[in-house]
């Protein structure tokens, strides 16, 4: 095992992620809702036989840190075999928040003969199909899965993404369940979702379009096996993992060994005012790192609370940032980290807690406090704090052009902190996303909204020897009365500077009725009258250094 | 180094003719003496001609004089002009023309910091040998000016006008970052600076209502914003401008008055998403007053230039400027002054000709799926050709900015002969996308010690002459063994075993073939098309030196090694017909009454390029026009095209959808998102040359024979030279074939045989 062809090594990787990212192009030429065809709010990847990820697409980063644990709450809640797709959504059954939908199918070896008799004649000179098993029954070879954004997943609000008390009312739970089973679509199971959530012509074709994600995976990797065999693939699978856990010690071994502490808050949970505060010790040690969140506030009545997933995520993400490298993403890069994230709190909230902007907001304030306390151990290679939210806005109502139920989600960017020798980028997603925006055009024939303004919010990142990147304004009116979301943070204290540069401006949002502006809270839900306009003005980034 | 001697003396011969004066000139050119003796350096295409040589230093002098307005201008007889095609390329300019049936070749040292010298000197030693007055020269071109004043940002200051609110639009993008784990990553500045955006109060909604008027007082502000502003160029792009251009054709009338080049965003793109179609436009703003003042300084004629130094010489009808085509990126060719208004059209002409090339030596091969694999020195170029027919994206993106006009389906890697070798922190071999570039270059070249691909290939034996350029080029040997040395021990500490020489240059073969791999999967495998069904044809400096371990791994059954591979460029963009493309967002969904309302809209589109292609020269038999749709299940945001237009569409886009993605959803409403039409003049096909026939049962005879390594193993293997193979010839595997600038190699396990074109065609299946 400890052998490995270099060449070969090399070859897996780009065979894997190249799987990986045909399955996010499929997915997105062939869904119906803009959030995930426009916005590219989904990701992708591929798992080996014991559910260990071993390439994913660049996607999302909080669902890429996220979906191993989807996967090993499918297996263990559903015995899968070949021909189902388990789909789950439960934020505390592999979930994160209910609106992210993973679905989860095994590649498994009888699927091979059929790949190759179908294809059979084509090619007198193809080498024999290498032997794959000792065994005789069919095998598992890998996982293959997705996660998407819907639009909609029912629940008080539209959109999903309000301001509940409760899981329950942030719309329908999924546990681990099957949808397809041997390659039948459960039809009564996908009418009960369809009857729960808000425009379900869209959410069919979105369900549709990740099961042809899934199976667009499957091909291409039954491919892989037949040209190569299951033996290799599999061997090199388990070294693609530890070429990762090499790469990642070797990261955290050129950090100085010691404990760096941060702390950093959420503005509020929405239902009541006081900070929720998040605290990070990060112990370095040789090759192993250490993160512990003991300190952090209880879990909350507002919809901020994260899942450990979301957690976990978070950490992945700011650990591969230190990689400089395109690294292989797969579970070897957590192997010399370990994360402890307290139960009951707002880093590993318990049922039934909400969590709609666990998965967005918390998400962010974690990277925020991580990355501060490694400021401290790397002060020449961590930026200053990036907008540090997500500006979730969502509204649905009924569109009166065609008399059915719309519901629009958008995610809105912001300043990128500044880094050391370098401005932040203005108007970019940073951290735990990279979704796109919803074209003008797209949206306008989408949807009965029109928008207004969108441009940088110019003066808004913070000062410093270099700026942080500037916000974005963006404004869109409802032509139908609309309830409208917002899941926001940093409107009370703006995201903070380094080694002497200003924090980045707090953003703001307003709710303009007939010409008249009034600022709105953070978090919350609000009803529209046809013509009003919400207003956005995302924060600023983080300035680094002192001015000169 | 022959070469470059007797040319020089023809520079010093030309001189002479030049201060003769043009009518002399011309009664030499005529005389069949000279005709021949010039003929004799063009050689034809089986034996390619290399003269190597400078174009004169004071080409700038002589033409600068002779530019003048383009036009256009119809043809008075397409039988009796010359045709050429010119590709300009990083190294040398390639040279194409059918001459009395023969297609000739010969290759001039580019002359990147004006590309047109090289050109200039090109076509007119064709004037001459051809004895054809430069208006009856027909120039096709592919050309890089566009692409590199992209990469390098070396545009026009142009401004932007948008509506107003929407200033940032191409500062904010698609609000995504580049790199996702790279703290450091840089997003690319917008091409129109901050202060030169400007906002008019104005709106359009969805469905083409006005809802905001744009007031001709906001309009003479702008007027004068832009005034003072000094820009070189305009672009105007306004929100859903493609469902009401009233307004984008009132700002266009009144910035009209400045004369300066404008880009219209409903004229350019009329599709929806407004920062691509706003990028399209600003990009094409951005090159237009530099291709607009190159293709004028190219189509002013040769003869202008000996005017300009002979000033007695009165000036006379022959001062016509040439005919001056370039090539586009969709594959076909457009007129220069169409290139010179929409130059965003020919942002991928410099391979766009090589595929068309490829693709016309395919066919003639008998060949119509190929795969094209053109590989250079630090970039490599793939594409996929379904039944004769090139593929289109809309999606492309250059220079990290999106281009959504029509272009062909190229993927584009950082890998090539160049490509760097290193082993990584976690032991994994890496090649590429770092590129030793032509300077230091790779080790062989002797001034470096970078461990690249091109020295594995020589380490591994697989330049016979040991040199590259038919030995004209020397490689130093000692260094690249050097520099694969240190990389086999970096490779020894990293798998904790010996790792030889030889195994390491293995190695960096297979891991940038891996590499091609992905981006050959990426345009066939990942589009839906099985591999097994595909020719590969490969050609560029290294085509031929991986295409046979390309086809393996990706299963191709056969290689069309083509003849003239390293002028492919040239003869394809001579080969290319005349193409306008258009398109019609129409947004119908299938039902009863489709038809006839799709016949009325292809109808109107058809005969207006009827009208223009006549224009041009093409007679009615000579026209194609090719209907298509785009189509999508309703809700959908991208398209499928397909070609049906008639009968049962709705069953076609299933059929459709099911092959591309694997499932179809019978029950959705099927939208036609757009109407296209391709209109195509055909030129007149270029003949293939045929090579003299050989005794098609014996085997041709190598040369000598070296000793390389194939996978690893040290074999005896033949060395042919290609330009000495006969028609029906077969080559004894393994072998190495060599021409002037490419090498082509052929392990064992396969037949080689030469066909009547004098292509290689590699079968890769056991007899």
């Amino acid at each position: 095992m400890k052998n490995f062809d270099p060449i070969t090594l090399e070859i897996y990787r780009a065979l894997y992620t190249s799987v990986a990212e045909e399955m996010g192009i499929a997915l997105r030429r062939t869904a119906f809702s803009p959030n995930i065809k426009e916005r590219r709010d989904y990701s992708c990847a591929v798992f080996d036989s014991a559910g260990r990820v071993i390439a994913q697409g660049d996607h999302m980063p909080v669902h890429l840190g996220s979906m191993p644990m989807a996967v090993a709450a499918a297996l263990k809640a559903v015995e899968i075999r070949s021909g189902d797709v388990v789909i789950l959504n439960d934020p505390f059954a592999g979930g994160t928040h209910l609106p992210d939908v993973t679905l989860v199918m095994p590649v498994v070896s009888s699927q091979l003969s059929v790949v190759s008799s179908r294809k059979a004649g084509w090619n007198r000179a193809l080498p024999p199909v290498k032997q794959l098993t000792t065994n005789n029954g069919p095998r598992t070879l890998f996982y293959v899965a997705n996660r998407a954004h819907h639009a909609d997943i029912g629940g008080a609000t539209p959109g999903s993404m309000g301001l509940a008390t409760d899981v329950y009312g942030e719309g329908v739970r999924i546990p681990p369940i099957r949808l397809v089973q041997n390659g039948e679509l459960d039809t009564d199971l996908m009418q009960l979702i369809l009857a729960n959530v808000r425009g379900n012509d869209e959410r069919r074709g979105d369900f549709q379009a990740q099961i042809g994600s899934l199976q667009t995976g499957a091909t291409r990797l039954l491919e892989i096996v037949e040209r190569r065999g299951a033996l290799e693939a599999s061997i090199y699978a388990e070294h693609l993992i530890a070429y990762s856990a090499r790469l990642m010690r070797h990261a955290i071994n050129s950090i100085p060994d010691g404990t760096y502490q941060a702390e950093d808050a959420l503005d509020d949970d929405g239902i009541h005012p006081e900070p929720v505060p998040i605290r990070v010790r990060i112990t370095i040690k040789g090759e192993q790192a250490l993160i512990d969140f003991s300190g952090s506030a209880p879990q909350v009545d507002g919809a901020i609370n994260a899942v450990e997933a979301i957690t976990v995520s978070a950490v992945a993400y700011v650990f591969r940032c230190l990689l400089g490298d395109d690294v292989p993403a797969s579970a070897g890069l957590m192997e010399p980290i370990e994360v402890i994230a307290p139960s009951g709190t707002i880093v590993n909230a318990n049922h039934p807690a909400s969590v709609a902007g666990g998965n967005v907001e918390t998400s962010q304030r974690t990277v925020d406090v991580v990355f501060k306390a490694l400021a401290q151990a790397l002060p020449l290679r961590i930026p200053a704090a990036s907008q540090g939210t997500m500006n979730n806005l969502t509204m649905g109502g009924i569109d009166a052009r065609t008399g059915s139920e719309f519901s629009y989600y958008e995610t809105v960017a912001g300043g990128m902190g500044a880094r050391p020798g370098l401005d932040g980028s203005s108007a970019v997603h940073t951290h735990m996303t990279n979704s796109l925006n919803t074209p003008v055009e797209a949206l306008e024939y989408a949807y009965p909204l029109r928008v207004r303004e969108y441009r940088i919010r110019r003066g808004s990142g913070g000062k410093g020897k270099h700026c942080g990147g500037d916000g974005v304004v963006r404004e869109i009116e409802t032509l139908v009365p609309a309830r409208m979301s917002l899941l926001s943070d940093r409107r009370k204290r703006g995201p903070y500077g380094l080694s002497g540069g200003a924090a980045g401006m707090t953003g703001n949002a307003k709710i303009i009725h007939e010409g008249r502006a009034r600022r709105i809270g953070s978090k919350g839900s609000w009803q529209l009258e046809a013509g009003d306009r919400i207003r956005i003005e995302s924060p600023g980034g983080g300035g680094h250094g002192k001015p000169d | 180094m022959l070469g470059g001697c007797r040319v020089s003396r023809r520079q010093k011969a030309e001189g002479r003719r030049q201060k003769a004066g043009g009518r002399r000139q011309k009664a030499e050119g005529r005389s069949s003496g000279r005709g021949s003796s010039e003929l004799r350096l063009l050689w034809t295409t089986a034996n390619a001609l290399k003269i190597v040589t400078a174009a004169p230093a004071d080409c700038r002098l002589l033409f600068a004089k002779g530019m003048k307005k383009l036009r256009k201008r119809r043809l008075p007889n397409r039988e009796s002009v010359v045709r050429v095609g010119v590709d300009t390329g990083g190294t040398f300019t390639d040279f194409v023309c059918e001459i009395k049936g023969r297609l000739q070749i010969f290759k001039l040292a580019s002359t990147p910091a004006d590309p047109a010298q090289a050109i200039i000197a090109g076509l007119r030693r064709i004037g001459e040998i051809t004895a054809t007055e430069p208006a009856n020269l027909e120039v096709v071109h592919g050309t890089t000016v566009g692409t590199n004043a992209l990469l390098q940002r070396r545009g026009a200051r142009t401004a932007l006008i948008t509506t107003k609110g929407f200033e940032d639009v191409l500062a904010i993008g698609r609000q995504a970052r580049p790199e996702l784990y790279n703290l450091n990553a840089i997003k690319p500045p917008p091409l129109v600076a901050d202060q030169l955006r400007f906002g008019v109060p104005e709106r359009v909604s969805s469905a083409g209502e006005v809802l905001e008027v744009l007031k001709e007082t906001d309009v003479n502000r702008l007027l004068q914003k832009v005034k003072r502003a000094r820009v070189e160029s305009l672009a105007i792009s306004l929100l859903f401008s493609f469902a009401n251009p009233a307004h984008e054709q009132q700002l266009a009338r009144a910035l009209a008055s400045l004369d300066i080049p404008l880009s219209i965003s409903h004229e350019i793109l009329p599709e929806y998403r407004e920062y691509e179609r706003t990028s399209t436009v600003a990009i094409n703003a951005y090159l237009q007053p530099l291709m607009g003042t190159y293709l004028r300084r190219l189509a002013a004629p040769a003869q202008d230039a000996h005017a300009a130094v002979n000033k007695q010489r009165p000036k006379t009808k022959d001062q016509k400027p040439l005919f001056l085509r370039v090539m586009q990126s969709s594959g076909g060719s457009i007129s220069a002054s169409a290139a010179a208004e929409e130059p965003v059209r020919t942002i991928l002409s410099g391979p766009a000709g090589g595929i068309v090339g490829a693709l016309r030596a395919a066919l003639a091969a008998g060949f119509p799926n190929i795969v094209t694999f053109d590989m250079g020195g630090t970039s490599t170029d793939v594409a996929l050709c379904d039944g004769g027919a090139l593929r289109m994206t809309n999606e492309a993106n250059v220079a990290g900015l999106p281009v959504a006009v029509s272009v062909m389906d190229i993927h584009t890697v950082g890998a090539g002969g160049g490509s760097i070798a290193r082993v990584d922190e976690g032991g994994s071999l890496r090649v590429g996308p770092e590129s030793a570039g032509a300077d230091p270059g790779p080790a062989c070249y002797g001034r470096s010690l970078l461990p690249t691909v091109t020295d594995a290939h020589l380490v591994l034996g697989h330049f016979a002459d040991g040199g590259l350029l038919g030995g004209e080029f020397k490689l130093d040997q000692a260094r690249a063994r050097e520099a694969l040395k240190r990389l086999a021990s970096d490779m020894t500490k990293a798998a904790r075993r010996e790792v030889s020489i030889t195994r390491a240059a293995q190695g960096v073969l297979s891991v940038v073939n891996t590499n091609m791999e992905r981006a050959l999967r990426r345009i066939s495998v990942e589009r839906g098309y099985d591999p097994r069904g595909f020719a590969l044809l490969p050609f560029g400096g290294a085509g031929g030196l991986h295409a046979v371990d390309l086809a393996r791994a990706l299963r191709i059954p056969t290689i069309v090694a083509p003849s003239a591979g390293g002028a492919l460029s040239a003869i394809g963009v001579l080969a290319a017909d005349v193409v306008k493309d258009q398109s019609r967002t129409v947004m119908l969904e299938v039902s009863p009454g489709l038809a006839a309302k799709l016949e009325k809209t292809f109808s109107e589109m058809e005969n207006s390029t009827r009208t223009a292609l006549r224009a041009e020269g093409f007679k009615e038999g000579n026209q194609r026009h090719q209907r298509s749709l785009a189509a999508r299940y309703k809700g959908q945001s991208f398209e499928l095209e397909i070609k049906q237009t008639i009968g049962d569409i709705a069953a076609a886009f299933h059929r459709a959808h099911q092959a591309r993605y694997g499932y179809a959803q019978q029950g959705n409403i099927v939208e036609i998102v757009a109407a296209r039409l391709r209109s195509t003049g055909v030129v007149k096909k270029l003949k293939q040359s045929r090579l003299p026939h050989f005794d098609g049962k014996s085997q041709a005879k190598p040369f000598t024979h070296i000793e390389v390594f194939f996978a690893g193993k040290k074999v005896r293997a033949g060395v042919y030279n290609r330009d000495e193979l006969r028609a029906g010839a077969k080559l004894q595997a393994p072998c190495v074939v060599t021409e002037y600038s490419a090498t082509t190699l052929i392990p064992e396990g396969v037949t080689v045989r030469v066909d009547f074109y004098g292509n290689l065609i590699i079968d890769l299946q056991q007899p």
